[in-house]
């Protein structure tokens, strides 16, 4: 082993050597510089790997042999050789990023380099304070001299106040040392931690030195310094800051923080908190990358001190969930930096360049999820341990106000993510140095390591449960290949995924079996119109696949964590998906706004579920202990997102209606689907005892009666086809909702039957409206008219869906509405059913106008020579008709089924079969006579038309009555723009945009607080100092006042 | 088999009643509100002439399949609306293929022809049409609900939502009546049963002076024909199933006729009295008062 | 008369809130880096005064000393003193450096005016 002195030895003589080298030996130099830089990362390694493999213990190195304090002591245990490779892996990989600029500057910069590594090293390990207090000035002044990098007015100010803010740090830390030593007699850390001395000498030389590291982490507000060197510094600089600097920091606090006692404890967690809500909201307006980037390190920061400060409750977790949060930030903060550093503009929008560079896009976007603390990635599982464990102590506010911060910080990471996949308005070109990119690829490479090595940890023995991720991984790595070809692929994969869950849910779990049926078939089903793309079509199955692969691991879930992570790998792939449609940068956002937040409401609602259960799996929905009435609201929240119920639905027109013509069926006809799933698996948690009277179903009966008649009004008052649809899926999501809300054995054979037509007739009007527009290129119902002569076939499809959706009978729609009243009276909520059926009659609006619109009426000019929709859109069409058929039909072929499952829940055989009747106790439908009797009938009324009507000829669109006139142009005949108007008139108050406003005004007065906070960043070195001393004041009165 | 014949038969026969009937009342209908304006009114066998006239057309247009179709759709929905509604009470012979399905049934299958007859004319492209349908529906979507409060008030009162067991239960005098049992859903009801036939004050859906330059102009000869055979099957069915809902339904045809007369008469009757609404005051209407007896029906039996 | 501990308590105390307080008033670049010197010099005459031991003599061991363990004070203050000098000393030629640099920008001294980072 060599000892880490090593360390110090080697960095100090070759940055001494380094200062021989005149300009004619700049080779040397540097080849000496980057040798030492490896040395010392390949020091840190060897003790990490002897720490991982062996036995190796905690080892202390005293420099000339004497005891503390006549020596230095430097101390290597595991959480050191962690740090340390990390730090000088940052130093080595940023001195490669470097390469220009240590050509340029030559070996002054690279003493400097060297200097900082060393200075950060020696920071993770010394156990001396005095020593700590030499070495962080150090770091501290090279970091302020790499600010001279740039060479320019805004850096050499940046790198000035943190020059002035970072030395009067230090020198109130100095003033804490003397005390320290005064009163504990040692500067020897680990003595000082045991010494009575500094107990006795109560708080204030704790608070000396406790205060100062906490400063050093830059805590919400005293931080303007911190956040000018994040902009105006090369990102390279900003990468160590965030990275590195940041890293050894916390340690040095971690290691302190004994000092404090418990009160200490409370103030570290308490300020982490402040920095990580204040700086993420102050991030907010941010539109310069790097600052933004800075903000978020901020507040990450803050998160860690929270982990830190809650260290007496976390115990042992404390390093994991810190570590778990540290690596995550430094490995997708480097990367990002660099990568700012090679786009090399100030502007968030201009990360659309990264369109052209696909591998540097796919990191840049794995990075921010990373960030974001959204799983398969380390930081999620820190937090999820984190927020566990709150829960499990009860500090339910905290969870509260983490998860908030979380939520905004993703407001400001995905509205980057999204310029990054979509903007187009870049004007410039970047120049992909291999040594700025191996770097970014390294640290990704990095990220994607510790995924696996996370998902090992924790599901080391459940393996298989990954499989459908790791087929989506393949699909990025095969993205390559033509679409067509991907397409097969893709559908081979899920049709293996479908025979899984046929192999392991039918006649198990046939309940999971259905929604497995709705997502993966569906999704085979839904992915078949993929076959009309040429190209590559880049980014779209590994989208999709993520989707399904989340959609899968959802229904094999058995653990909270594994449905949480299920969950939220869903989400991802369908924001990958949506936002990939022309106009959905905005739509795709809010989609991913509402998902994250729902997500997070959940992820409370999980922990409290979890807390005083001795596991967590998913049993233990049904036996919640603590707050179970909010625990069961907050999952139910965040259910709820996902099937856009009224309050949270604002999102879902216009993410499902921008987005591509087949990605459409997915989100609206599968994807709502998980939701339902959910919600489904809560009330089974819930019990249907206990929802007799449950405060919550009512509230969502309600609620989903609600949302079903503004969905279903919305829908009617749309000018373009998909939004109508999408409006319509809101509504027919809050029928399911209604109905699962009932807790009946009817009531949720209705929210099945509902869930299974909704998912078959939903698919084939978004695939049949979405062959229309692949033909007309518009959404706007007037601007189409009279396709029932070009495109019949998809108007067939499309009125059979429509007839289903209008449940008018004979086909399977019906089912579900008649199922309905009669759970509806048998339940007595009469008042919110009648809102549900006065909602259907609603539907009627809309179901006349999409087909009378688009398909009726008169033929537009433009559409004169058009085809009928490509054959890869009506194939799905006619197989869920036949499903529809099938159900209609033969009802009890599925609603037996259905039953069965259900009477596993709710016992009482509310619905009998006598030979194709089915039977309550109210009423009586016979689906194949009432079936068998219309088409009957229908064919013997045709056939008396037919009789009667002689000589039928074909005559021209605009050959009408029309007061004696001809009519000539389609656009002024075909009547479709507002065309309930008089509806509008007197309903229209209904669906004015109320809720919409009222998010706005969330959205800008949240906004607005940002902007007001960051106001304090004036700019001035001198504010900043005035921050800096009288936060310290501050916190030290609160401090005295509170004890 | 024989079985089949023979209810098929009868079905057929109720069918013919049913359907010279309505035409019988529509003429009587027409006669009553031309005196009323002091007219003289059309022959009482006028409906039959223009039956014949409308089938004996000799030459027809077509706008397509769906316009075709529309017709079809339209009687199909009148004819099935028949066939699922017992007619007389205690009479298998006149209780049709109500077997088949209970009164959702019945309520869900109007929109049948509703729909059909609503993409037929929209496909026949007049302007007219999309209007006379975009108010239909509007005013329909608001009609439903006091119609639906209604019906769950009565289907509670009754436990049941199968027609026949209701009209069991309202056996053995008017005092059984549910127009007596129930007076506040039977207010519910009758309100929206003016929607529902769409005399005045609702009936700008048919604007009799400008709509019907559209639909009825497009459809000539016998579709109008088929329209017109629906027509009067329909009026008498939906009279059936109110008389059946609230008056008791009916033991024999003379009941069944008289009842479904002045069933139709009251709606005539305020048709005649009042003038018409705009859509959206009718459609704010049946969000007033019916709507408020609707809920009122519905508290009474919580 | 006051232990010459306690004057030098005193005088470092003062010289630190002096500092500070030039700090945080004074609005030349030059003023602020001398008030942190001040501050420095402040911590550093603390420092001192906090190892002092009455009637001992300098940390040099030489010759003329027997028993140095009761003669001398605590070194350690001392060594860190000197050690803290050079700091500073680095800092402030860094601050100083970092001052032409500012001036030459923009032509002045005046902190008021670099504020091009803000928000």
């Amino acid at each position: 082993m060599v000892t880490p002195i090593y360390i110090i030895a080697i960095a100090l003589g070759i940055a001494f050597s380094l200062g021989f080298f005149s300009k004619g030996s700049k080779g040397i130099a540097s080849s000496l510089f980057y040798l030492a830089l490896t040395a010392l990362t390949a020091i840190a390694g060897q003790w990490l790997i002897a720490f991982l493999t062996g036995d190796q213990s905690t080892v202390e190195v005293f420099t000339s042999g004497f005891k503390p304090p006549f020596s230095i002591s430097l101390q290597m245990g595991f959480e050191e050789a962690v740090l340390l490779s990390m730090i000088n892996i940052a130093g080595l990989l940023g001195a490669v990023y470097l390469f220009d600029q240590f050509k340029k500057y030559g070996a002054h910069l690279m003493i400097t380099y060297l200097l900082l590594i060393m200075g950060l090293d020696v920071i993770v390990m010394t156990r001396d304070l005095f020593n700590l207090f030499v070495f962080l000035e150090i770091a501290s002044i090279a970091m302020a001299g790499m600010a001279l990098i740039t060479n320019e007015g805004k850096s050499v100010q940046a790198g000035f106040k943190y020059l002035t803010a970072t030395a009067i740090i230090s020198a109130f830390f100095l003033i804490g040392i003397i005390f320290a030593y005064n009163f504990g007699d040692s500067l020897y850390i680990n003595e000082l931690l045991m010494s009575e001395g500094i107990l006795k000498a109560g708080m204030v030389v704790s608070f000396l030195i406790i205060m100062p590291l906490i400063l050093e982490l830059k805590p919400f507000p005293a931080n303007g310094w911190g956040l000018d060197m994040y902009q105006a510094t090369h990102p390279a600089v900003g990468a160590l800051l965030s990275g590195a600097s940041v890293t050894a920091s916390a340690y040095v606090l971690y290691k302190l923080a004994p000092l404090g006692g418990e009160i200490g404890y409370q103030v570290i967690a308490i300020l982490g908190l402040i920095t990580f809500l204040g700086s993420n909201l102050a991030g907010l307006k941010q539109s310069h990358t790097r600052r933004m980037l800075g903000y978020s390190s901020i507040a990450q920061t803050g998160l860690v001190m929270i982990v830190i400060g809650l260290q007496p409750m976390l115990g042992e977790m404390t390093l994991w969930i810190a570590f778990s949060i540290l690596i995550t930030n430094f490995l997708a903060k480097s990367g990002l930096f660099w990568l700012a550093g090679i786009i090399n503009k100030d502007e968030l929008k201009s990360w659309g360049i990264l369109r052209k560079h696909p591998i540097l896009l796919f990191l840049f976007v794995m990075f921010v999820i990373a960030l974001s603390g959204l799983p398969p990635f380390p930081a999620f599982f820190g937090k999820w341990e984190l927020i566990m464990a709150l829960a499990n102590s009860g500090n339910a506010w905290w969870i509260g106000l983490i998860l908030l911060g979380s939520l905004i910080e993703a407001v400001y990471l995905f509205r980057w993510v999204g310029y990054g996949i979509k903007d187009k308005s870049f004007d410039f070109s970047i120049n992909c140095s291999t040594y700025k990119t191996i770097p970014i690829y390294i640290m990704g490479a990095g990220l994607i390591a510790f995924v696996g090595y996370y998902l090992n940890h924790y599901f080391g023995d459940v393996v298989w449960y990954f499989i459908p991720l790791a087929f989506a991984a393949l699909m990025f790595i095969l993205d390559f290949l033509p679409a067509k070809l991907k397409n097969i692929i893709a559908i081979i994969g899920m049709g293996g995924y479908a025979y899984y869950m046929y192999d392991h849910f039918l006649g198990v779990d046939n309940l999971r079996f259905f929604f497995a049926l709705i997502f993966i078939v569906g999704g085979i089903l839904t992915l078949i119109p993929g076959f009309t793309k040429s190209g590559k079509r880049l980014g779209f199955y590994p989208a999709a696949l993520l989707m399904f692969s989340g959609l899968g691991m959802l229904i094999s879930a058995t653990d909270l964590l594994q449905f949480f992570i299920a969950w939220e790998i869903m989400t991802i792939g369908s924001y990958l998906l949506i936002i990939r449609g022309k106009n959905s940068i905005k739509h795709a956002f809010s989609y991913m706004l509402f998902s994250l937040g729902g997500a997070f409401t959940m992820l409370a609602g999980f922990a409290f579920a979890q807390s005083g259960n001795p596991g967590i799996g998913l049993e233990v929905l049904s036996n919640m202990n603590y707050l179970p009435g909010l625990a069961a609201a907050l999952i139910a929240i965040g259910f709820m997102t996902k099937t856009a119920s009224l309050g949270l639905h604002i999102w879902l027109p216009g993410a499902h209606a921008e987005a591509e013509s087949d990605v459409s069926p997915m989100v609206s006809a599968i994807l709502l689907k998980a939701g339902v799933f959910g919600i489904i698996l809560l009330f089974i948690g819930i019990g249907a005892e206990a929802a007799t009277n449950h405060p919550l179903t009512y509230t969502l009966g309600w609620l989903g009666a609600l949302t079903a008649l503004i969905g279903n009004l919305g829908a009617a008052f749309q000018e373009d086809a998909k939004r109508l649809l999408a409006w319509s899926s809101i509504g027919q999501l809050g029928y399911i909702l209604f109905a699962f809300s009932i807790m009946t054995h009817l009531g949720w054979l209705a929210g099945l039957t509902y869930t299974a037509n909704h998912a078959a007739f939903k698919a084939i009007l978004f695939l049949g409206i979405g062959g229309v527009v692949f033909r007309t290129k518009t959404h706007n119902m007037y601007e189409m008219g009279g396709l029932i002569k070009k495109m019949p076939l998809t108007f067939i499809t499309v009125l059979f869906a429509i007839i289903t959706l209008a449940g008018i009978p004979p086909l399977s729609g019906f089912a579900g509405k008649w199922l309905f009243y009669n759970a509806v009276i048998m339940k007595e909520w009469y008042l919110q059913g009648t809102i549900v059926f006065f909602a259907g009659i609603i539907a009627f609006l809309y179901s006349f106008r999409i087909l009378y619109a688009v398909f009726l009426g008169h033929l537009k000019d433009k559409h004169r020579k058009i085809k009928e929709a490509p054959i890869w859109y009506l194939i799905p069409q006619f197989l869920l008709m036949g499903f529809i058929m099938l159900f209609s039909m033969q009802p009890e072929l599925i609603l037996r089924p259905f039953g069965d499952m259900i009477s596993a829940y709710f016992p009482t055989d509310a619905l009998t079969w006598d030979n194709g009747t089915a039977l309550t106790s109210l009423g009586y439908w016979n689906g194949f006579r009432v079936g068998v009797i219309i088409f009957i009938l229908f064919g013997i009324l045709f056939g008396w038309l037919f009789l009667t009507s002689r000589k039928v000829k074909k005559i021209k669109s605009f050959n009408i009555v029309y007061a004696g006139e001809a009519p000539e142009r389609p656009e002024t005949t075909h009547m479709a723009h507002n065309l309930f108007a008089g509806y509008n008139k007197a309903l229209g108050f209904l669906v004015a945009p109320g809720i919409t406003n009222i998010w706005k005004w969330i959205d800008e007065s949240t906004h607005d607080l940002g902007d007001f906070i960051r106001r304090i960043y004036t700019g001035n070195a001198q504010t900043y100092l005035v921050h800096i001393v009288a936060y310290t004041v501050i916190v030290f009165m609160l401090i005295n006042f509170s004890i | 088999m024989e079985n089949i014949a023979a209810k098929l038969l009868w079905t057929f026969l109720g069918l013919l009643i049913v359907l010279n009937w309505g035409m019988l009342k529509t003429s009587i209908v027409r006669k009553i509100v031309a005196r009323v304006g002091g007219r003289y009114g059309i022959r009482w066998y006028q409906p039959w002439i223009n039956l014949i006239k409308l089938y004996g057309t000799r030459g027809q247009l077509s706008h397509g399949v769906m316009f075709y179709l529309g017709p079809v759709f339209r009687i199909a929905g009148g004819v099935g609306l028949f066939l699922f509604m017992p007619l007389i009470f205690g009479d298998p012979r006149w209780s049709n293929f109500a077997f088949a399905g209970d009164l959702i049934l019945l309520l869900y299958f109007k929109f049948f022809g509703m729909l059909g007859m609503a993409l037929g004319a929209g496909e026949g492209g007049h302007p007219y049409s999309a209007i006379g349908v975009s108010r239909g529906l509007s005013q329909y979507t608001t009609v439903e609900i006091p119609f639906t409060l209604g019906i769950i008030a009565l289907a509670v009162q009754y436990d049941t939502l199968s027609l026949t067991e209701m009209v069991a239960a309202q056996q053995g005098g008017i005092a059984n009546w549910t127009i007596v049992t129930n007076p506040i859903a039977s207010a519910a009801l009758l309100f929206s049963m003016l929607g529902i036939f769409m005399h005045a004050p609702f009936d700008l859906v048919k604007a009799p002076n400008e709509i019907p330059i559209g639909p009825p102009t497009e459809y000539h000869g016998s579709y109008l024909g088929v329209l017109r055979t629906n027509a009067a099957i329909m009026h008498i069915t939906e009279a059936v199933l109110f008389m059946n809902l609230l008056f008791g339904g009916a033991n024999n045809w003379i009941e069944l006729i008289i009842k479904t007369f002045l069933i139709y008469f009251i709606t005539v009757f305020i048709g005649v009295v009042f003038p018409r609404f705009r859509i959206e005051q009718s459609v704010r209407f049946f969000l007033g008062v019916p709507l408020i007896l609707g809920i009122l029906a519905i508290i009474l039996i919580m | 008369m006051m232990a010459l501990e306690h004057i030098t308590l005193i005088i470092g105390s003062s010289l630190i809130l002096l500092g500070l307080w030039g700090l945080i008033t004074q609005k030349n670049l030059i003023k602020i880096v001398i008030s942190f010197t001040l501050v420095d010099a402040g911590i550093h005459i603390l420092m001192i005064s906090l190892g002092y031991l009455k009637n001992r003599t300098a940390p040099i061991v030489d010759g003329t000393i027997d028993n140095a363990v009761e003669q001398i004070v605590d070194p350690i203050p001392q060594a860190m003193v000197l050690t803290a000098i050079v700091i500073g000393l680095g800092i402030t030629a860094l601050m100083l450096s970092f001052v032409i640099r500012l001036a030459k920008d923009k032509n002045s001294l005046n902190v008021s005016n670099f504020k091009d980072l803000k928000w």
